[in-house]
């Protein structure tokens, strides 16, 4: 895990969190440039959980090794299963889908970033 | 509101999975996900330190799958089943909070339920309350 992409990932997803309720309040369904924007915070958590991989795999031992593996397989599931649910039936409710993952993956960033620390 | 989809002329149940259904679901997902992740790390690496906490994680794991999958089936068995396990939900929560509070040493490690759900902002005491509120909102006519 790399921190300064764990900031970026929270930014984005926040971004994605207050996305996703502006247009739930709007009444309207998630728009072609928001699902692109998941999209685009699914790579880079994505690309997150590879390198904690394989920095996992090189010896670095966080905290709670098992939570971590956990919230890392978690934080890459969440917004594609999201995606699928929120485009199978489109209105304003699937902004709110998109919201809810988003900020899934926001939490369990925050998460691994305290487990990241190194076990005292 | 155009966010409520039309129904098929003879339905007479109103399925859980559609209009604001679909938000329920997912946050239910969400639940489902943390707390048998967490119960499955507890129980798997730490269980003799707090065995009836990570029992009771495990246990809300498994009432947050079964609610999100038969919320998210929304046929008229699944209402029935769904309903139940957010009674369960409700209790296990109002229950697990009280006795937390009152005798913090019997969970010396937190659950999903604890302190009425503190730890993940309080969602899991409102969540079956929104989640019994949406089936009565989509009974039978």
């Amino acid at each position: 895990m790399i921190e300064a992409l764990a900031y970026v990932v929270i930014a984005l997803a926040g971004v994605a969190v207050i996305w996703g309720l502006v247009t739930a309040v709007a009444n309207k369904p998630p728009g072609k440039a928001q699902l692109l924007f998941a999209a685009g915070v699914e790579i880079v958590t994505v690309v997150q959980s590879i390198i904690a991989a394989a920095k996992l795999v090189a010896g670095a031992r966080p905290v709670e090794l098992a939570t971590t593996i956990a919230y890392l397989i978690g934080i890459v599931i969440l917004i594609p299963i999201a995606w699928l649910w929120a485009n199978v039936e489109r209105s304003r409710f699937s902004g709110i889908v998109l919201a809810v993952a988003a900020l899934g993956v926001l939490a369990m960033t925050i998460r691994l970033l305290v487990l990241w620390a190194p076990a005292p | 509101m155009t966010g409520v989809p039309t129904q098929p002329a003879g339905s007479e149940v109103r399925s859980t999975n559609r209009g604001a259904g679909r938000a329920l679901v997912a946050v239910y997902g969400i639940f489902a996900l943390a707390a048998t992740a967490r119960a499955s790390v507890q129980l798997l690496t730490k269980f003799e330190q707090a065995p009836l906490a990570y029992l009771l994680s495990a246990l809300a794991g498994v009432i947050y799958i079964v609610a999100t999958i038969t919320l998210a089936r929304g046929t008229h068995t699944s209402r029935r089943i769904a309903l139940i396990a957010i009674i369960i939900e409700l209790v296990g929560v109002v229950s697990v909070g009280t006795l937390s509070v009152l005798y913090p040493e019997a969970f010396p490690r937190a659950t999903v339920w604890s302190t009425y759900g503190i730890g993940y902002g309080f969602v899991p005491l409102i969540l079956p309350i929104v989640g019994l509120a949406w089936l009565w909102h989509t009974r039978a006519s």
